[in-house]
C-alpha cells in the first residue's frame, strides 16, 4: 500500500497531456452540447403555450426568457425546461404577459384592408380570429396589429369571433370590443347592411353588450325617368318589398298615361319610413311634368325638368312640401316649358280625344273629388285647352248606370264642374267652359258588368 | 452527469487512458514525486473546485468547462491507480521483495 501511495506522488506529470486534452475537449464540445441541449429543451417546450419564448444555452446553462399565461403555466415551463437532460442551470428570466385594462380589442376595415388590433388572450384565438376574418373576406388583405395579454372577458373567442364576421358587412368601419362593451362605426356595404349587422349582435354571449352602434347604410335610392320622346318612365333603385313594388307600379301605370313603364327596380330591406306613401306623392308631381326626372335618396326628393303651364309649378312645389309624410324633404328645380303652337278646333278636338282615349279622369267613388293620380292627364287636357284659345270646351261628365236617376245627375254635373274648376285654377277663362252632366243617360257600354259600368263613367270633352 | 459522461465519453476514455499511462510508468519512475505540502496544497485545490462544481456557483461555459475538467481529471486519477496498481502487480511478481 506503501508503494501503491508512493507511487500516486509521481502520477503529476500526466496532468500536463491531461489539460491539453481537457483544452481540446472543452473547444470540440462546448458547441455541439449547446446545440444538442437547445434543440432538446425547444423540442421540449413545443406543447407548451407561450409568447416571445427565446431559450439561449451557454454550457449546459439555459437562459430562459418568455411570456406565459398563467402562473401555472409559467412554473410549468422552467420545470420541464429543468427536466431537460443535460442542462445544469435554468436562468428563470420568464413573466406573465402584461394584463390589459380595459381589455380592448378592434377590428376595422378601410378601401385597402382589414386590420385586427389591440389584446387577444392566446396565440390561438388570435389565430383563429385572423383565419375567421381570412374566410369571411376572401381576397382582402388582413394586417394583424393584434397582441396578447391577460384579462380577457369570459367567452371573448366567441364574442370576436362574431364581430369579425360582421366586418364583411361593412364597407369601411370599425368594431371595437372593450371589455364587453361593443361600439360599431362606419358605413354598411349594402342596403339593409346595418339590420343584419343589428340583427346578428343579438347573438353576442351572455354578457357582452352594445354600447353603440353607428352603422350607417348607404342611401336608399329610387329614380324616375320621364322621356316624352320615347314615350317611358324609367323607374330604378330600391323598393322595400315586392307588395310595394307592385303598388307603384300600378299607381305609376295610372299616373302616367300613355307611357310605356320600364321597370327595374329591386326590393330590399331599409326603406325609410313613409317610403311608399312619398314615392307614389313624388311620381304624382313627375307625372304633370312634360319631361322630368325624380331622385328619392333616403328622405329627401329632388324633382326637375318642365311643367306643362305656369300654375302647375307653384302647385306642384306647395303640393310635395304640404303633402310628404314628417320628415322627408323635397326639392323642386321646375321650369315651365315653352308654349305649344295654337291650332284650330278640329286638331284641339282630335288632341282631347287621344288623351282621353289613353287613360280616364278618375274620381273619387260617388264623389267629385279628383284622384290625385289623375293629375297628370287633367295638365295635359290644360295644356291642350291652352292651344286652341278661341274655342268653347264642352266639359261632360257621365256616370253609369248604379243608383237613382237623379242622383247621378247631380253627381256627373259636379265632376264636370270639378274638372272646368281645375282648369280654371290652372289659369284658363272660366267662360271658355260649359260644364255639363248627363248622368247615366248616355251608356257608351252595358251596364250589367263592371267593364262596361267603368267605360261609362268618364268625363268627355267637345270643341263648340 | 450521465448525458455529459455519454456526451463525451471519448474525451473521458482518452484521459482514462492517459491515467492508465502515467499510473503504469510511475510504479518504476524514478523522478521526484510532489511533496506532501504539495499534495495536501493540491488536494485542497481539488476539494475547493469539486465544491464549486457541485455548487453550480460558476456560471455559463466556465461552468460546464469545470465540470469537464474535474469529470476528466477523476477518470485520470481512476486510470492512474488502475494503472499503478496493475504495474504492481506485476512487478512485485517478478522481482521479489528483498
Amino acid at each position: 500500500m506503501r508503494e501503491f501511495l508512493r507511487s500516486s506522488s509521481k502520477w503529476w506529470p500526466g496532468t500536463i497531456p491531461l489539460a491539453i486534452l481537457w483544452g481540446l475537449a472543452c473547444w470540440n464540445t462546448t458547441a455541439p452540447i449547446e446545440a444538442d441541449l437547445a434543440a432538446r429543451a425547444n423540442a421540449a417546450l413545443k406543447d407548451t403555450v407561450l409568447d416571445k419564448t427565446q431559450l439561449m444555452v451557454a454550457g449546459r446553462d439555459v437562459t430562459f426568457r418568455a411570456e406565459a399565461f398563467s402562473e401555472q403555466g409559467r412554473s410549468a415551463a422552467v420545470a420541464t425546461i429543468e427536466a431537460v437532460p443535460g442542462v445544469r442551470l435554468v436562468n428563470d428570466e420568464t413573466k406573465l404577459v402584461a394584463e390589459a385594462v380595459p381589455y380592448v380589442w378592434s377590428v376595422e376595415r378601410d378601401v385597402v384592408r382589414v386590420t385586427l388590433g389591440g389584446n387577444t388572450p392566446l396565440p390561438a384565438i388570435k389565430a383563429k380570429l385572423l383565419d375567421a376574418a381570412r374566410n369571411s373576406l376572401g381576397g382582402v388583405e388582413i394586417a394583424d396589429r393584434m397582441s396578447l395579454s391577460r384579462g380577457a372577458p369570459n367567452r371573448f373567442d366567441a364574442a370576436a369571433l362574431l364581430l369579425v364576421d360582421q366586418i364583411s358587412r361593412l364597407k369601411d368601419g370599425k368594431i371595437t370590443l372593450t371589455d364587453t362593451k361593443v361600439t360599431l362605426s362606419g358605413m354598411a356595404r349594402e342596403l339593409g347592411g346595418s339590420e343584419a349587422i343589428a340583427a346578428a349582435l343579438k347573438n353576442l354571449p351572455e354578457g357582452f353588450s352594445v354600447a353603440s352602434n353607428d352603422i350607417k347604410s348607404p342611401p336608399y335610392v329610387f329614380q324616375a325617368v320621364k322621356d316624352p320622346v320615347a314615350l317611358t318612365l324609367t323607374l330604378t333603385g330600391y323598393v322595400p318589398d315586392n307588395a310595394v313594388h307592385a303598388a307603384l307600379a300600378a299607381a305609376a301605370g295610372r299616373q302616367f298615361v300613355g307611357d310605356n313603364i320600364v321597370d327595374n327596380l329591386k326590393a330590399s330591406v331599409g326603406a325609410p319610413q313613409g317610403f311608399s306613401n312619398a314615392v307614389v306623392m313624388a311620381l304624382g308631381a313627375l307625372s304633370r311634368l312634360s319631361t322630368g326626372s325624380l331622385v328619392v335618396t333616403d328622405r329627401s326628393i329632388r324633382l326637375s325638368g318642365h311643367a306643362l303651364f305656369e300654375q302647375a309649378v307653384g302647385q306642384i312645389r306647395t303640393g310635395l312640401s304640404k303633402e310628404l309624410p314628417q320628415g322627408w324633404q323635397s326639392q323642386v328645380e321646375v321650369a315651365v316649358k315653352p308654349a305649344a303652337a295654337s291650332v284650330d278646333p278640329t286638331v284641339c278636338q282630335q288632341l282631347f280625344s287621344d288623351l282621353l282615349g289613353k287613360g280616364k279622369i278618375r274620381f273619387e267613388s260617388g264623389k267629385a273629388n279628383i284622384d290625385p293620380d289623375s293629375v297628370g292627364l287633367l295638365d295635359r287636357l290644360t295644356e291642350t285647352a291652352m292651344r286652341c284659345p278661341s274655342s268653347v270646351i264642352e266639359v261632360a261628365g257621365h256616370t253609369d248606370g248604379d243608383g237613382e236617376a237623379a242622383s247621378n245627375q247631380a253627381l256627373s254635373e259636379r265632376r264636370a264642374q270639378a274638372v272646368v274648376d281645375y282648369m280654371v285654377k290652372a289659369g284658363l277663362p272660366a267662360e271658355r267652359f260649359r260644364p255639363v252632366g248627363y248622368g247615366s243617360t248616355q251608356p257608351v257600354a252595358a251596364n250589367d258588368n263592371e267593364d262596361g259600368k267603368a267605360q261609362n263613367r268618364r268625363i268627355e270633352f267637345t270643341v263648340r | 452527469m450521465v448525458t455529459l459522461a455519454t456526451f463525451s465519453w471519448s474525451w473521458l476514455l482518452g484521459a482514462a487512458v492517459l491515467g492508465f499511462g502515467m499510473g503504469w510508468i510511475a510504479v518504476v519512475h524514478r523522478g521526484r514525486g510532489v511533496s506532501k505540502t504539495a499534495a495536501i496544497w493540491l488536494g485542497a485545490a481539488g476539494a475547493l473546485l469539486l465544491a464549486l462544481a457541485l455548487a453550480r456557483l460558476v456560471p455559463g461555459r466556465f461552468g460546464y468547462w469545470l465540470d469537464l475538467g474535474l469529470m476528466m481529471l477523476a477518470v485520470y486519477l481512476a486510470g492512474c491507480a488502475v494503472g499503478s496498481w496493475l504495474r504492481h502487480l506485476v512487478v512485485s511478481r517478478h522481482s521479489p521483495v528483498t
